[in-house]
């Protein structure tokens, strides 16, 4: 006869969940208390943060405790009726599912929470960029009077002419990256000529050095050519490009796994070298061109550094970044913070769309070259 | 349809290994040659510089009379047919066929014209609207095949084109391409590594080792009389027993002496012998192991062995067995001449008696390897 199973395990774990959950809640009382004391700064959200934290993982732990209360009861339920074969294969996958279960809830509570954490910057921007009771920073997140004022204002300044030098830049980088590493990326997989591996070695000790190094040679020459400050579009475009080539290897390594079988069967069938790029290759490689394009666009669209120094305090040849940080600066925080963070949002909006609609491709692109490679 | 000729081509990589060898070969108009050697004795490599692929270090090559060392690929008009099929994988099989004619600029109605005459002629008529990966092996080798048909081009060039193939297709794609040649009537240069696809394709076979041609010939030349030890062995499945022996010329009567044994060389060998003056010497004797006999009792011209293992192949034996000495021999019994209580007696381990036939002997020197009665420089 099968004994029975007792219920003292279950328990144990719902009552653990409970003190776990209870930690949790004097944890969010004394975030109030710094709260109070500090507004929404320092100890108060580690605080807040760890309270979610415990809450969640109670809760879950709770949960767990439940669901293996209510297999207990149906295993006793088989034991009683009799049905033991039942009974027992209950009780081997009561042990794995249980395990199992507990695992993915932790990792679960613990994905939800960091991705809680890294939203809050952005819950918060977009929160602010529709306040328009007043236009200075101030120590809440949600607003007191809802409006588009701050969006209006946005088309009185210069952030206009800003978002349109970024475009310009991101699209000429796309575009010219794009080729220049598409064609750098073939030759390097294909062609066989002396100094290639020399040539490969030089560009990967070169990428190891910060760009930033060359900035103060960049700004002299570009200076000289008469790109900087209101001429700084065609500069940035300039610099961006510059060493696109060196960023090869994640398409090589992609081009790569294409067979050189394919070239050659295309070399006879009477193909040229660039007939057998753009009519074989290329159409095979659609996740690598669209993760180069992406990453040709994102890099300058988000820049800070460079396009600060050519451009130089002249409002003219900013792009969005250095425009928007412009608003930060002491004088014109109190009037301009809003406006900032609905320009932050608008900023944001083509890259967050091209993501979303080319995501797939990305991440096919990334692991293609990677593991592939 | 165009004659292809190979005058001292060399191919020294940058490493300066030497792939290929002074190669020297003329190939008729509407001939099929075959290359054919174990991996790495520089066929693909010699197929592949005719092709264009591959730079010619020294020498040249023509096709139809015209010196083409300089040309890339797509000016020589040549087709050529992949090991590993390399259909575009993003086109249809209408599309892979179609591909060199669009490059061509031909006008899109006589593209279909040609494609569907290949594709009828192949039998892949029902797939031509589908992408390469919803094809069997069998169906890709033959859009393969077709692309390089449509092309009506000089010379055919077929690098392995059925290793990637299971035993049993390989056997029928062989069959179809001996009839595909007879329809297409234009040069073929083949490239395998498979003495059997080389035996059954070829007009004549280039037998190939470290980048050196080793014998040119037809299919019985080299089989009847290989010039050098590379060549018997390799040709031949199982392949040809190397032994050594002491050819004794008794007033222009032969005998070879081995394993306590003489074994008369009679018939056609005997006199080719006689007639090349051979004096007698040490040799190392070749003999296949279809012409190695069971004899039902010990003579003067049998020799003891005991057997070692015994691969039944159906309609023959293959039996491994060692002399007194442990030189180790193969022969083949077919399993009719052969009663139900011999067949019995065939163990592991029993003593048998074989004798050679020595009208179909092959003489080597222990050297040069060389064929004693036909060698040749190429």
């Amino acid at each position: 006869m099968m004994n029975k199973k007792k219920f003292t395990s279950p328990i144990i774990e719902m009552l653990i969940g409970a003190l776990i959950a209870a930690l949790g809640y004097l944890a969010f009382k004394r975030g109030g208390y710094y709260y109070k004391l500090t507004a929404l700064t320092g100890r108060g959200v580690v605080f807040y943060i760890l309270a979610a934290l415990l809450a969640l993982g109670g809760l879950a732990v709770i949960v767990v405790g439940i669901t293996s209360l209510l297999r207990v009861s149906r295993y006793n339920a088989l034991v009683e009726s009799g049905d033991r074969a039942a009974a027992s294969s209950l009780d081997r996958s009561m042990g794995i599912k249980a395990k199992r279960a507990l695992s993915n809830t932790f990792i679960y509570v613990l994905l939800v929470i960091i991705s809680v954490i890294w939203l809050i910057p952005f819950i918060c921007i977009i929160l602010q960029s529709f306040r328009v009771e007043s236009t200075s920073p101030v120590g809440y997140i949600v607003p007191q009077q809802w409006g588009l004022a701050n969006y209006k204002n946005l088309l009185n300044t210069n952030f206009p002419r800003w978002y349109l030098n970024t475009f310009i830049i991101a699209i000429a980088c796309a575009v010219l990256q794009t080729v220049i590493v598409l064609c750098m990326s073939y030759v390097l997989s294909r062609f066989r000529f002396k100094l290639r591996k020399p040539l490969m070695q030089f560009m990967l000790i070169l990428g190891m050095f910060p760009g930033m190094l060359s900035m103060i040679i960049l700004y002299r020459v570009l200076k000289d050519l008469g790109m900087t400050q209101a001429n700084a579009v065609p500069g940035l475009i300039l610099v961006y490009i510059a060493s696109s080539g060196m960023g090869y290897y994640i398409s090589k390594g992609f081009f790569d796994t294409i067979p050189k079988s394919l070239d050659e069967a295309a070399r006879m069938d009477g193909a040229t070298r660039a007939q057998v790029l753009f009519k074989i290759i290329l159409p095979l490689s659609k996740p690598i061109i669209i993760y180069t394009i992406l990453t040709a666009f994102m890099a300058p669209w988000a820049d800070f550094v460079f396009a600060r120094y050519i451009s130089l305090n002249n409002p003219i040849g900013m792009n969005v970044a250095v425009g928007l940080n412009t608003w930060l600066s002491k004088d014109q925080i109190d009037s301009m913070y809003t406006t900032f963070c609905a320009g932050g949002v608008v900023v944001a909006l083509p890259v967050t769309i091209l993501f979303m609609l080319l995501q797939r491709y990305y991440v096919e692109g990334v692991t293609g070259g990677a593991v592939k490679g | 349809m165009a004659s292809v000729k190979l005058t001292n081509v060399k191919k020294i990589y940058d490493n300066n290994v030497v792939a290929v060898h002074d190669f020297n070969l003329d190939i008729k108009d509407q001939e099929f040659v075959v290359f054919v050697g174990p991996s790495g004795c520089g066929k693909s490599t010699t197929l592949r510089m005719i092709a264009g692929l591959e730079d010619i270090s020294d020498g040249t090559v023509e096709i139809d009379g015209e010196v083409v060392n300089d040309l890339q690929p797509k000016d020589r008009n040549i087709a050529m047919v992949f090991q590993n099929y390399a259909l575009y994988p993003h086109m249809s099989v209408y599309d892979n066929i179609a591909f060199s004619l669009r490059l061509q600029k031909m006008p899109e109605d006589l593209i279909f014209n040609k494609v569907t005459n290949v594709a009828e002629i192949l039998g892949i008529t029902d797939y031509l609207m589908r992408k390469p990966r919803a094809l069997s092996g069998g169906q890709r080798q033959r859009v393969a095949i077709g692309r390089a048909m449509v092309r009506d081009s000089k010379v055919f060039l077929m690098d392995e084109p059925l290793s990637n193939l299971d035993a049993k297709l390989r056997n029928q794609m062989r069959a179809e391409i001996i009839l595909l040649r007879q329809k297409l009537n234009t040069t073929f240069i083949y490239v395998t590594h498979d003495q059997t696809e080389a035996m059954t394709l070829g007009d004549r076979i280039v037998i190939m080792k470290d980048g050196y041609i080793m014998q040119v010939g037809s299919p019985a030349e080299v089989f009847e009389k290989p010039e050098n030890l590379f060549v018997a062995e390799f040709i031949g499945a199982p392949k040809m027993n190397i032994v050594p022996a002491e050819l004794v010329n008794a007033n222009g009567a032969y005998q070879v002496k081995l394993f306590g044994a003489a074994i008369p060389v009679d018939g056609d060998k005997g006199a080719e012998l006689a007639r090349a003056r051979i004096p007698g010497r040490k040799v190392l004797l070749g003999v296949r192991p279809e012409h190695i006999v069971l004899s039902k009792e010990a003579s003067a011209s049998s020799i003891p062995v005991t057997l070692e293992v015994n691969e039944m192949m159906g309609s023959e034996l293959h039996l491994h067995a060692f002399t007194d000495d442990g030189t180790r021999i193969i022969f083949r019994v077919p399993t009719i001449d052969l009663t139900a209580s011999e067949r019995a007696g065939l163990v592991n381990g029993a003593k048998l008696n074989v004798t050679f036939e020595g009208k179909v002997m092959h003489f080597f020197d222990p050297e040069t390897e060389k064929n004693l009665l036909y060698s040749h420089e190429y």
